[in-house]
């Protein structure tokens, strides 16, 4: 059956081979190393020049390509036996791989190099162990906090104090929603708790939501609600429980009967506009973002007009979800060493110091987070809600062999909720009928 | 005037022996183009009709599953719903697309002036590169900040929300591909138009025939082979469609444009199903083949006419 499988991914490959023939050799190695997120380029290409000083003998190519892309790509690539030799990986997709061996195992390296596994994480450095073996070293954490600006807040006469004790709740919205409604302001200034407020004619919203996986909207919510998005990891998905769907709800009421969201028509994903773009044009005054789009919020506003508060409660409490990524080596690498080796020095203290330093994510490397709210500090950003989101009822990024149907399905069927076209119970019955299948 | 079947008569003998001297010669020269057809569409197509058997996620062996996809085929209702949203998309777009082509190109057959400027005005769409193209489309008609609904709002209309509302998308993602394509398909027919004889105009003209009896009487007969020409490029082309739809609406909302074409994407590379998708891609073959052929008969059941 392996002859097969190489028959079709060369048959599928074949153009793409072609078209790959040609380049040069001086002798160095060159490694490809592929990532979706690209303002986190400039922190990728400073750990290169830096792993560079020690290996100038190992080039490394970066290959950037959107999250919708990325995944597709990388699976047509381990077909094709032409995959990355580094490349970025995430929990949704993790147990997927690593139970179809195309990931080289990292233990007796570790083993070997005596490296020093204390520094991450406990939970952070297993998420990425599967039956025994470490498939990848942790490249970062994150977690979801309410990004704002100062300004919305200053002119809806909100104090930035007020943000501490948001609480909502799915009957009459409770003080998270007044706040968005103050937020929420038409063209003539009023808000959306005056009388005089013209909702078709609003030019910033309370907030903004936007995810392809549901992270960034209404997970936050879920979690803050007591929903456990699935059984227990690896299980079944749950979310068709009252907890849940009261937590659909509430993302759809934002929307639609509180209107105090940027509408679903602008957000939806995969193709409709992130929260982070809708903040920074001044379209909506909050976003429950992650902590890896600071970069977009510091480019895109004037320092010291934005800031980060704490995520608002639900009935459950304050939580969100937590997550992160890994540096992975493809099985099928020509230069395992050497990948070996990059891995190694971005898992090092050193290389995550640097991305620290540069604020890009926080790191996985658990003394290194200091460095990393410095930065923030230093650009008057303070960034320890992300620090308190991640603690209490947060959970873990839910886990599943079969991903893909799951978000698939739950990103058409929520997009549908969104625009106020599909009743939450329905979509999230039909969710669960596909992804338990 | 002759029927074009009389000229595929056999050659005589002698002239079939002389040809086969020159055959290395031919295939030697065929030979670059013929790697090219083997390696970039008999080998893949073949690995889309055996894959079509199996289940395969790319990452682990594929499982031969028999006729299992095929018979998956009529409990999916995404799939069914895509191959509806296909000849829905085509019925859209080629009708509009060929009349619309057709009086421009009778527009600009005649002597207006700067017409040379208007040619090629009409087909710079069809030289741009569609994935940008649909980005800009798709910034016209965002529903809040978008051109379309804002020109709209300054005559008191409240615009639709476009390419998030189910029975918008389709319309709106078929008429950026007629704007996108309807240029190209006037360039076949003027160049058809231009191979009508002039004193046949003029003889028609010598017997009174009206400009509308002069267009169903002459110019639509002789623009037959255009037509055909035209016809099954164009539907085969619009089968296809995938970059507008892709850029656009990724099939949504709601599954409301994903076309045959794109859900061979989505089974094949979202959820990685590359068996279940190649079979999609079998049927998608099937249909246009059976629809070519459809057109092909239709077309040549009538005479055509020669005046060399």
């Amino acid at each position: 059956m392996t002859r097969l499988r190489t028959a079709a991914a060369l048959a599928l490959a074949a153009p793409l081979a072609l078209a790959a023939c040609g380049g040069g050799d001086d002798g160095a190695v060159t490694l490809r190393y592929a990532f979706w997120d690209d303002p986190q380029r400039p922190a990728l290409e400073a750990m290169i020049d830096a792993f560079n000083e020690d290996h100038p003998d190992i080039r490394i190519e970066l290959e950037q390509t959107p999250w919708d892309e990325y995944w597709p790509g990388l699976d047509s690539q381990f077909a094709g036996e032409s995959a990355p030799d580094v490349f970025w990986n995430h929990v949704s997709r993790f147990p997927a791989y690593a139970s179809s061996g195309v990931l080289l195992p990292l233990t007796d390296r570790i083993e070997e190099d005596g490296l020093d596994a204390s520094v991450y994480p406990e939970d952070l450095y297993a998420s990425w162990q599967f039956e025994g073996d470490q498939y990848g070293l942790p490249k970062d954490w994150d977690s979801i906090a309410m990004v704002y600006r100062l300004d919305a807040l200053e002119a809806a006469g909100i104090d930035p104090s007020e943000l501490d004790g948001l609480e909502w709740n799915p009957d009459d919205g409770g003080t998270y929603v007044e706040f968005l409604q103050k937020l929420t302001v038409d063209a003539d200034g009023d808000n959306a708790l005056s009388p005089d407020f013209d909702p078709g004619n609003v030019v910033q919203y309370g907030t903004a939501m936007a995810s392809s996986t549901g992270q960034t909207d209404w997970w936050n919510y879920a979690v803050q609600n007591g929903c456990d998005l699935q059984t227990e990891p690896w299980g079944d998905y749950a979310i068709d429980a009252p907890e849940c769907v009261e937590a659909i709800e509430f993302t759809a009421d934002l929307y639609n009967r509180w209107g105090v969201a940027v509408p679903a028509e602008v957000t939806n994903q995969p193709n409709g506009s992130l929260a982070s773009e809708q903040v920074t044009a001044g379209a909506a005054a909050t976003a429950l973002d992650g902590s890896w789009t600071l970069g977009v919020y510091r480019d895109g506003l004037e320092p010291g007009t934005w800031a980060v508060a704490d995520n608002p409660s639900g009935p459950a409490g304050s939580g969100t979800v937590i997550n992160g990524l890994s540096n992975a080596v493809y099985a099928g690498t020509e230069h395992p060493d050497e990948a070996w080796e990059f891995v190694k020095f971005l898992g090092s203290e050193q290389a995550q110091a640097i991305a620290a330093d540069l604020g890009s994510v926080w790191p996985g490397v658990a003394d290194l987070n200091g460095r990393f709210a410095d930065y923030w500090a230093g650009q008057g950003v303070d960034v320890s809600g992300f620090q308190t989101a991640a603690e209490g009822t947060t959970t873990g990024y839910p886990l599943s062999l079969d991903d893909a149907a799951f978000s698939t399905a739950a990103l058409d069927e929520f997009n549908q909720v969104w625009l106020g076209d599909k009743d939450a119970q329905a979509a999230a019955d039909a969710v669960v009928a596909i992804a338990n299948e | 005037m002759a029927d074009r079947r009389t000229d595929t008569a056999a050659p005589p003998v002698s002239a079939r022996r002389r040809r086969r001297g020159g055959a290395a010669t031919a295939y030697a020269l065929l030979a670059p183009s013929l790697v090219g057809f083997v390696v970039f569409l008999v080998l893949p197509i073949l690995a889309v009709l055996i894959l079509s058997l199996f289940e395969w996620n790319f990452l682990t062996d594929p499982e031969f599953v028999g006729l299992r996809n095929y018979r998956d085929l009529a409990g999916d209702d995404r799939a069914l719903q895509s191959i509806g949203n296909t000849f829905y998309y085509v019925l859209l777009n080629i009708p509009a697309q060929t009349v619309l082509a057709l009086l421009l190109a009778l527009a600009l057959n005649s002597k207006i002036k700067g017409r040379n400027a208007f040619r090629v005005v009409y087909v710079l769409p069809w030289m741009a590169m569609p994935v940008a193209l649909g980005v800009i489309w798709r910034w016209v008609f965002d529903p809040v900040n978008g051109g379309l609904n804002r020109f709209l709002g300054l005559f008191g209309v409240d615009g639709a929300s476009w390419l998030n509302d189910t029975a918008w998308a389709m319309p709106v993602v078929a008429s950026v591909n007629v704007w996108q394509y309807t240029g190209y398909t006037m360039l076949f027919f003027l160049a058809g138009l231009q191979a009508i004889p002039a004193q046949l105009y003029e003889a028609a003209d010598v017997d009174g025939a009206s400009r509308t009896h002069r267009f169903f009487a002459i110019t639509l007969p002789l623009l037959r082979p255009a037509m055909l020409f035209v016809l099954v490029t164009s539907v085969i082309g619009s089968f296809q469609v995938f970059d507008t739809i892709h850029v656009m609406t990724a099939g949504g909302p709601a599954g409301s444009t994903a076309t045959l074409n794109y859900q061979i994407y989505l089974e094949s590379f979202t959820q990685r199903s590359a068996g279940y998708g190649s079979m999609l891609a079998v049927v998608l073959f099937a249909v246009i083949a059976a629809i070519t052929l459809l057109q092909v008969l239709l077309f040549r059941k009538r005479t055509v006419y020669d005046f060399s």
